[in-house]
């Protein structure tokens, strides 16, 4: 067993992955390292389209005390906002700070930073690079961790976080390419994995290995997890497949149009209209297409209309999005609305973090998707999240760096390695009655119908207990591929046991909130309940492998709640 | 429903001896990754392959079909049997990278060759602020020109489809000096990155590539490396660098029609690979061929008129500096010396005895690309 030795390890090479090495390596001579699954250029940042938030100095008659406000709105008051407020302030600087490194945003004819309207913001301030802004921020991150030598553990797999209850000592993980788990020591771990919307295998925009790798290893690890049972749905995934088409569509002035042609959002949010916040209007159109005004043959679809943009907009503002519809729906947006549906994207919930990203083991951050710090709450504001993930990255990093310039060095035990070893090998040794497969489109099927965009009691405890009977029979599951390099069959069924353990961590919370509150829409408590909810879930997992939930309290700053209207 | 076959490359390097084809049935549905997907899920377990975003942002699942370099994610199972009507699909790894397994090489080398040419934005401190909260302004139409290049997403395409990667171990790679020229042509870069990069193109290649265009074709994302290749090289000769046999190639040609009308294979060798025996050589050969021979193509009428144009084509292409006037000039002096009087005189004269230029002229238009 090779024991690596670091003093900061960064899990996952995404967006926050990237920036948080990049300020990590400028900032320190400690010894840094970012490990990911895949390479670095890879990671799901690189699909984020539509933009990212943050008030310029340009903006004129915006403040960050405006996106503050809309980021509460529209996290139906469950965002803490002494976090939100670091995190539209910081907006700015790290805009900055991205494009002087090379990001290329588009610009207006002035040469300043060109900004869209986007949902649920009450002013233009989402700064974008044409619909590919993630992957030009994610390219240009990579660019500069090689210009600082970043050292980089591609396709590495985490496994377990070792820690002594009291602060974090090591990782344990499995060499992709050669094969073999290794025992990492360091004293500061960031986990930067991701979200985990893969749980619903079925239909989601994320990508084969967005599932939820660093959160289950939290949860493994006794760490609690905050706020699973809100799940983004994208109000607009391809019917067929269920990938993304950049909220920039609407924003660009795209229509949603249920079979009569209608505009239906004038019923549902009349003064935003397509514009609305995804929550408000993905239930919109799962209502249009459960009341029977869907469109197609098995009207189980709308129609996005872009042909009013004309071509030489759509080529200019949405190339990748002409280009998917094409490719992937058979579609050509100049000529014909495009068929989308909602689609399982993003998780607001995540590990339990503080507003500088700490966990409650010392030395241990998390940031970006996985992350719950909160300041999404109970529904996201599209291009918020690359926000998110950077603004986290960036203080992850400062906080490692300060923790792990005075920490001690670190002891992690080889226990939990030989523990992770048994585990592989009695995967590859287990009787196989039972197909990955087959039981993660069971789960992602059940996720869907009983913890999808609209919830009830009943119904949601069906779905917990046939999660359970999953997550039982999983125990059967078996990798059949037996060799040490490259063995995807064995990452493929580690994934879809970190999708199992979360499963029932989304679930209990959903079943335990009694009220509607932003993505979380329950049929049978429609209205919002602040004396009862205005509060953030907390679960965890216990050593016997029950799940524990509890609560604790929102911050609340300068908004109180409010009735939510569009 | 509609089914295809699959011959996918098969090697575990643990245990097989030697890769093999392995056979398997999918359906003509989604694109090629969703038949590879189909296959792991239904059939076999232990193939192995890269794929993650499925929507052609990740560039991770190209690979060959039949040869040709294809993104999974991008290639419609309908197009591909369309395409080979009743023939058989074989899915092989990427050319020119070591397989680490079945379908997956290593990408590292390539990535480590593009480290050497700075793929990175060095910034000038007098274009693009220090002060974080200050924003450094860019006007839509600079970005025109790296507009192509940001899309790269190192998928290895090209790199797998190069000739040059085949010839030569150094080559860094088609899609390495795009990444590299995106930042040449970025007004915020600063001066001496520039020319370093042109430093290290040129020892990693640049002048290798035979420019078949093989890159710009299979690059899923429209980047045209090739071209970016021929405008490293430009900006290479502008700089100075013309001490590479590529180099002095282009040198010779601009010189040499500009000077004459045409290029001249008997001086080539000793201009551009320091070759002196040649001139003579081929003079022999030539003679003993019955092929006519001349040192220097004798001037005619209109070739004054010619250089006018010429340098009006080279001045639209940005290109008027590669002409280096010295070299020119003693062109002109050999000219002179040959026919016993100065460059105009013989021009002139050759227009007193009636000669016809219009050939020469269309001739140098055809040259030149017909303009």
């Amino acid at each position: 067993m090779v024991e690596l030795d670091y003093d900061i390890v960064i899990v996952g090479g995404g967006g926050a992955g990237l920036y948080a090495a990049l300020w990590a390596a400028e900032n320190t001579i400690l010894k840094v390292a970012v490990m990911t699954k895949v390479y670095p250029t890879r990671s799901h940042t690189g699909a984020a389209e539509g933009g990212i938030n943050a008030v310029l100095t340009h903006s004129v008659g915006d403040s960050p005390e405006a996106h503050a406000y809309d980021t509460v709105k529209g996290s139906d008051f469950l965002a803490d906002q002494d976090a939100v407020d670091i995190m539209c302030k910081m907006g700015a600087a790290v805009i900055y700070d991205i494009a002087h490194r090379g990001v290329p945003f588009s610009r207006r004819p002035d040469g300043r930073i060109a900004q869209r309207p986007f949902g649920g913001a009450s002013f233009p301030r989402t700064c974008y690079a044409a619909d590919k802004t993630g992957f030009y921020i994610l390219q240009t991150l990579y660019e500069q961790c090689l210009k600082n030598n970043v050292t980089f553990l591609n396709e590495w797999f985490l496994l377990s976080i070792i820690h002594n209850g009291e602060k974090v000592e090591g990782i344990t993980a499995w060499d992709i390419r050669n094969g073999g788990v290794h025992l990492i020591k360091t004293k500061a771990v960031i986990l930067a994995t991701g979200g985990h919307a893969r749980v619903y295998w079925n239909r989601t925009s994320n990508a084969l290995g967005n599932t939820g790798d660093g959160t289950a290893a939290a949860l493994r690890a006794g760490l609690p997890l905050k706020d699973m049972e809100f799940i983004q749905f994208h109000p607009t995934g391809l019917a067929k497949t269920g990938i993304l088409v950049t909220e920039g569509a609407r924003g660009e002035g795209g229509y949603l149009r249920n079979k009569d042609g209608e505009r239906f959002m004038k019923r549902y949010a009349p003064e935003k209209m397509e514009l609305a916040p995804r929550d408000i209007v993905a239930r919109a159109i799962q209502t249009e297409i459960d009341e029977g005004r869907g469109c197609g043959p098995n009207g189980d679809y709308i129609c996005l209309d872009l042909t009013h943009l004309g071509e030489e907009k759509i080529n200019e503002r949405l190339p990748q999005t002409r280009e998917h519809a094409i490719l992937y729906e058979g579609v050509d947006p100049v000529k014909e609305p495009i068929p989308i549906a909602p689609t399982a994207h993003y998780s607001m919930g995540g590990i339990d973090a503080d507003k500088f990203g700490r966990t409650p083991i010392k030395g241990l951050y998390a940031a970006g998707e996985c992350a719950c710090i909160s300041v999404h709450g109970a529904n996201r504001l599209g291009g918020n999240s690359l926000l998110d993930v950077l603004v986290y990255g960036r203080l992850t990093a400062l906080e490692a760096v300060k923790y792990a310039d005075e920490a001690p060095e670190t002891n992690p035990s080889v226990a939990k390695a030989k523990d992770d070893e048994k585990r592989i090998l009695e995967l590859m040794e287990a009787d196989g009655k039972e197909k990955v497969a087959d039981l993660r489109r069971e789960l992602g099927n059940v996720m869907m119908k009983h913890f999808g965009v609209f919830r009830e009691e009943k119904s949601m405890k069906e779905g917990l207990e046939k999660i359970m009977e999953i997550k039982e029979r999983a125990k059967h599951v078996k990798v059949y591929d037996t060799s040490k390099k490259f063995n995807t069959d064995l990452i493929t069924a580690l994934e879809f046991l970190n999708l199992v353990d979360l499963a029932p961590a989304i679930a209990v919370p959903a079943i335990e909130r009694k009220e509607s509150r932003g993505a979380h829409a329950r049929k049978d408590y429609p209205k919002r309940d602040d004396k009862n909810f205005l509060k953030h879930s907390v679960i965890k997992r216990k050593e016997d492998g029950t799940y524990e939930l509890s609560w604790k309290p929102v911050t609340i700053t300068k908004f109180p709640p409010e009735e939510r209207k569009y | 429903m509609e089914t295809a076959v699959l011959q996918v490359f098969r090697y575990d390097p643990e245990k097989d001896q030697a890769p093999y084809y392995k056979e398997y049935e999918v359906p003509v549905e989604g694109t090629l990754l969703n038949a590879l997907l189909y296959i792991k899920d239904n059939l076999d377990p232990t193939l192995a392959f890269r794929a993650f975003c499925r929507s052609e942002v990740c560039g991770s699942c190209s690979m060959k079909v039949n040869g040709k370099t294809k993104l999974a994610c991008k290639t419609p199972m309908k197009e591909l049997v369309e395409t080979w009507k009743g023939k058989p699909l074989r899915i092989e790894p990427l050319n020119h990278m070591k397989v680490i397994k079945d379908l997956v090489v290593d990408i590292d080398k390539p990535i480590e060759k593009m480290k050497t040419l700075i793929p990175w934005l060095v910034p000038d401190p007098r274009v693009v602020p220090t002060d974080p909260m200050h924003e450094s302004i860019i006007y839509p139409e600079e970005m025109e020109a790296y507009k192509d290049q940001i899309h790269c997403m190192l998928c290895f395409s090209c790199y797998s489809a190069c000739e040059a990667v085949a010839d030569n171990e150094r080559y860094r790679g088609p899609f390495a000096f795009s990444k590299a020229y995106r930042f040449q042509v970025d007004r915020r870069d600063i001066e001496t990155a520039k020319e370093k990069r042109i430093r290290y193109a040129i020892s990693g290649g640049l002048w290798s590539c035979v420019q078949c265009q093989k890159c710009l074709y299979v690059c899923p994302k429209g980047v045209k490396p090739a071209e970016d290749i021929q405008n490293l090289r430009g900006q290479a000769v502008k700089k100075g660098f013309t001490d590479k046999p590529g180099a002095k190639k282009l040198k010779h040609f601009v010189d040499w029609i500009y000077a004459t009308g045409q290029i001249n294979r008997l001086y080539l060798p000793e201009e551009v690979y320091g070759n002196k025996e040649a001139r003579e050589k081929l003079t022999k050969a030539y003679t003993e061929m019955g092929v006519e021979v001349w040192e220097v193509p004798k001037p005619t009428k209109g070739l004054m008129k010619f250089r006018d144009i010429y340098l009006e084509i080279l001045s639209k292409e940005d290109k008027a500096l590669d002409l280096d006037y010295s070299h020119v000039r003693k062109i002109d002096k050999m000219v002179s010396d040959i026919f016993k009087a100065d460059i105009c005189t013989i021009v002139d004269k050759a227009h007193e005895e009636g000669r016809s230029s219009r050939g020469l002229i269309s001739k140098l238009k055809g040259l030149l690309g017909g303009q």
